[in-house]
């Protein structure tokens, strides 16, 4: 079943890339619609990140003495400043083990 | 994401314009290359959480190359995880690449007059990484005659560096301490992301929406608060977008 599901999402977003070079799409997109997909990544990252940073082992909201909350604004300021992945997610990285290191 | 290290990866406006092919290919590499440094841990953490989440070996490293998509494949697998509903993790996963659409739209002028061969190969490399980096030389040289070995050398070397870093990902996965909690990586990689594309009210409203869904939806079945407050987000983004539009045409 796993594959059936890969294999179909993936054509379907192989046709999604395709589909303005196709010859068979208009050749601009409606302006609302162009103005929508402009907030997917915004919008679907916000909804991995803030979970993955808020929410406890128990499934509920942590705010008091949560490492990876700590560690996640510490992160955003740091991806602000330099604009750079990898210096994101070593800061943020190094942050966690500090402080799980110190007990959190 | 188009708007994540575009800049580190940006071909220096006076690169000289390349009379050959193989040149053009080049200097598309290299100007993917700097944007691997964010790539290639994003790409050994979905390694691991694809294992870790109850997929094959195969299973995981093949659907880098099918779906060839880095959040999207991480939907995926949180989804697949709950045992939803195939139907609802296939239509999820599509929803977040329909952004695709966007860059198609963007690049076809450049590339509409291709063979099919051609345009079929480099729409599936269409990734956020090398549409940053390959529109930009677009811009710069719109009439050359090679400019797709552009796209091709920024495509290829994203779609290699994401299987090898999957693949590492995958087989290292046993031998990584679930101590150091490296699956922090992937929401670490979204917030280099999204925290420098959050430009405007509307962005930031699309952000606070989302997320305070997300949490508020933290009971729904099978994950499903990530495709609602995707959703929630798009909408909030959208009318706020439309209502200032207006105060300021008024």
């Amino acid at each position: 079943m796993i594959w059936a599901v890969v294999i179909g999402t993936g054509l379907l977003t192989f046709a999604m890339r395709f589909v303005m070079f196709s010859g068979l799409a208009p050749k601009k997109l409606p302006p609302a619609f162009e103005q929508a997909l402009g907030f997917v990544p915004i919008a679907v990252l916000t909804a991995i990140i803030v979970p993955a940073v808020l929410i406890g082992d128990n499934g509920g909201v942590s705010i008091v003495n949560n490492a990876h909350l700590i560690a996640g604004i510490l992160a955003s300021a740091v991806a602000l400043i330099t604009r750079s992945v990898l210096v994101t997610i070593i800061s943020g990285l190094g942050a966690l083990w500090f402080l799980v290191y110190l007990g959190f | 994401m188009s708007t994540s290290s575009s800049k580190a990866g940006a071909t220096p406006p006076n690169e000289p314009e390349t009379s050959s092919a193989w040149g053009e290919f080049w200097i598309g590499v290299r100007g993917e290359l700097p944007l691997q440094l964010g790539v290639v841990p994003f790409g050994l953490v979905f390694g691991m959480l694809g294992v870790a989440s109850g997929l094959s070996e195969l299973q995981t490293i093949l659907m880098s190359s099918i779906l060839f998509g880095g959040a999207s494949q991480i939907v995926f697998v949180q989804l697949w995880a709950t045992a939803a509903p195939p139907m609802f993790v296939g239509g999820s996963v599509s929803m977040i690449n329909l952004r695709h659409v966007l860059y198609s739209a963007s690049v076809a002028p450049y590339l509409r007059s291709l063979p099919r061969g051609w345009r079929i190969l480099l729409a599936y490399l269409l990734t956020d990484e090398a549409y940053a980096v390959s529109i930009k030389r677009f811009m710069d040289i719109p009439n050359s005659a090679f400019k797709h070995y552009h796209l091709l050398g920024t495509g290829m070397t994203l779609w290699v560096c994401w299987q090898i870093a999957t693949i590492v990902g995958v087989y290292a996965s046993a031998t990584i301490p679930p101590a150091l909690s490296l699956e922090f990586a992937i929401p670490l990689t979204f917030i280099a992301m999204v925290a420098p594309a959050i430009k405007t009210r509307a962005d930031l409203m699309a952000c606070c929406v989302s997320g305070c869904i997300a949490v508020a939806g933290q009971g729904l079945p099978w994950n499903s608060w990530i495709i609602v407050a995707a959703i929630g987000g798009i909408a909030a983004g959208w009318i706020t977008l439309r209502l200032n539009t207006k105060v300021a045409a008024s």
